[in-house]
């Protein structure tokens, strides 16, 4: 995926910069179930769907000082008071790391993490499906605009992308009480190319 | 051989006597205005007291599941209890009564819709059965800081543990809010913190036992109806009523979590025939009920207490009721026996200056 050199109000979903760039389809499946972490979890949900947000669209923009994803996915309308929607962008902390258990202990996973009605994002590092230790948040963005029964959320962070590399997404439905290990997951990594 | 540097655990129990609660709700006001006065805390009651029979708090809990299967061992799905179950936590139009010009004509009023609302003692002293044998008690409930902790192992961030005092304490710094130790509590005794996205439940008051201090539910109970104490000290009222006596036991122990907070059963006044005579072979709440709560060995913890009683009013001596009726006050605390009022504060700083 190219990251588009461009200037403007990029952390703005509805911003009139993103809308010269192409989105990248995303397909996404569910997070392991024998790899969430407790039983209690493997108990519950095994006979439970969830996971099921099929396909996120993803665009990556810089303005040479931070890296921008504006991710974008179909909202599942069934109201829930408790569990919030919430999306991530994904990046591997040791070169690389497990997509479908959200990273494990030798190759975790960074994660900058949005979550509808949170008040800043949090930079997390996953070592398994919902295993995951807050780090600090310093400088990460994210605004979130439900519209069109769409998100449309844009992570922003530093863009010292020739060390990420490639990018991944993760994507929770609070309408089925996701949250934790249990979300929608990339299947693959996606390179990122400065423009 | 090189000595065990093993740090010993032990378990602190609470024991509460259902025959001396009477609902006044000071341990949950203690514990209200100690602990959950912040941001995200207005619908928390970490020590609540509910009225028996009833649906309590959260709302109808006891069928909310949770627990595990103490056959398989395999943790149980449970319910996760909702804002609108806990309830309360209301504004009021406290503007409209006290500044609206409407003297004599509004009242004060929770501001959320009339068919939902609900709140930590809602169904206060309604309990069951029909006049003249309708009957109730109170239940004071609180994180059974259980042997058990299925809240601990449900957990995917780890950010529950239990203590050396046996307390379960959660870390807010770990806990992402995933809620999975509020489905899996069958007591149904987490909280969730809107606000500030945390789990939050009793914590023992452990800086209180850390400095000698009964938590504040004991401390303040004006009735002397609850007891604290480790489980393994022999001279403490906690292991005699619990394990040398066994009249004190605990709520739900089908649950398979092994809870620490025990209660001595409720003994009730006999039945009324419809002549108004007494029926002297009945209670007036029924044995079954109380069994469905404390367990089979309700019956004989009743019996014990019967005896005991009849025997001092033979003119005999009990050291079960000595116990219970708690002559010295101290004797509720166990080892937590310092005056707060004693402490230093030179270094304290009120949470309400924290910025």
């Amino acid at each position: 995926m190219k990251v588009a050199k461009l200037a403007g109000t990029l952390a703005d979903p509805s911003s009139a910069a993103w809308q010269s760039l192409e989105d990248v389809r995303v397909p996404l499946a569910p997070v392991a179930l024998e790899a969430q972490p407790t039983e209690y979890i493997r108990e519950t949900w095994k006979d439970r769907d969830y996971g099921q947000t099929a396909e996120a669209q993803v665009k990556a923009a810089s303005d040479g000082e931070r890296l921008y994803l504006r991710v974008e996915w179909a909202d599942d309308p069934v109201p829930n008071r408790e569990f919030q929607d919430a999306c991530s962008a994904i990046f591997p902390t040791n070169g690389s790391g497990v997509l479908a258990t959200l990273g494990n202990a030798e190759k975790p996973l960074a994660l900058w993490f949005w979550e509808d009605g949170r008040p800043g994002p949090l930079r997390l590092i996953s070592s398994g499906p919902g295993v995951v230790q807050k780090d600090a948040a310093a400088s990460l963005g994210a605004k979130g605009v439900l519209a069109d029964g769409r998100w449309s959320v844009v992570l922003s962070g530093p863009a010292d992308v020739t060390e990420k590399r490639k990018v991944a997404l993760a994507v929770w439905n609070g309408s089925r009480d996701e949250r934790a290990g249990l979300a929608a997951v990339s299947q693959e990594w996606l390179p990122l190319e400065m423009e | 051989m090189p000595a065990t540097t093993e740090a010993k655990v032990r378990q602190l129990a609470w024991v509460y006597d259902l025959n001396k609660c009477i609902g006044c709700q000071t341990c949950s006001v203690a514990c209200k205005v100690l602990w959950t006065r912040d941001e995200g805390e207005k619908h928390h009651w970490w020590m609540s007291v509910n009225t028996m029979p009833g649906l309590g708090t959260p709302k109808a809990w006891e069928q909310m599941g949770g627990g595990v299967d103490v056959v398989t061992g395999k943790p149980l799905p449970g319910h996760q209890p909702t804002r609108e179950e806990f309830g309360g936590g209301f504004d009021y139009n406290y503007e409209e009564v006290f500044y609206g010009g409407t003297a004599g004509k509004a009242h004060l009023e929770p501001q959320a819709p009339r068919e939902n609302r609900w709140a930590m003692n809602w169904d206060e002293d309604q309990g069951a059965g029909e006049w003249p044998n309708s009957y109730y008690f109170y239940l004071p409930r609180q994180c059974n800081h259980c042997s058990n902790p299925v809240c601990m192992t449900a957990c995917p961030t780890g950010a529950l543990h239990k203590t050396d005092d046996g307390l379960v304490l959660r870390d807010e710094e770990t806990c992402m809010g995933d809620r999975f130790c509020m489905e899996a509590c069958p007591y149904k005794k987490v909280y969730f913190n809107y606000e500030r996205h945390v789990g939050q439940q009793c914590i023992g008051c452990y800086p209180r036992i850390e400095a000698g201090v009964a938590p504040a539910c004991v401390r303040q109970c004006p009735g002397r109806a609850v007891f604290i104490g480790y489980l393994d000290d022999e001279d403490s009222p906690v292991h005699k009523l619990v394990r040398e006596w066994k009249i004190a036991l605990p709520l739900h122990a089908e649950a398979g979590t092994g809870p620490n907070v025990y209660y001595v059963p409720p003994l009730s006044p006999h039945r009324l025939n419809e002549d108004m005579s007494i029926d002297y072979d009945t209670p007036r709440i029924p044995p079954e009920y109380l069994e469905s709560l404390f367990g089979p060995a309700v019956h004989d913890a009743l019996s014990r207490l019967k005896v005991e009683m009849q025997s001092v009013r033979a003119g005999g001596t009990s050291e079960m009721l000595t116990t219970l009726i708690a002559y010295k006050w101290q004797e509720l605390l166990g080892p937590f026996t310092v005056d707060p009022a004693t402490l230093d504060r030179s270094n304290f700083v009120p949470v309400d200056s924290i910025t």
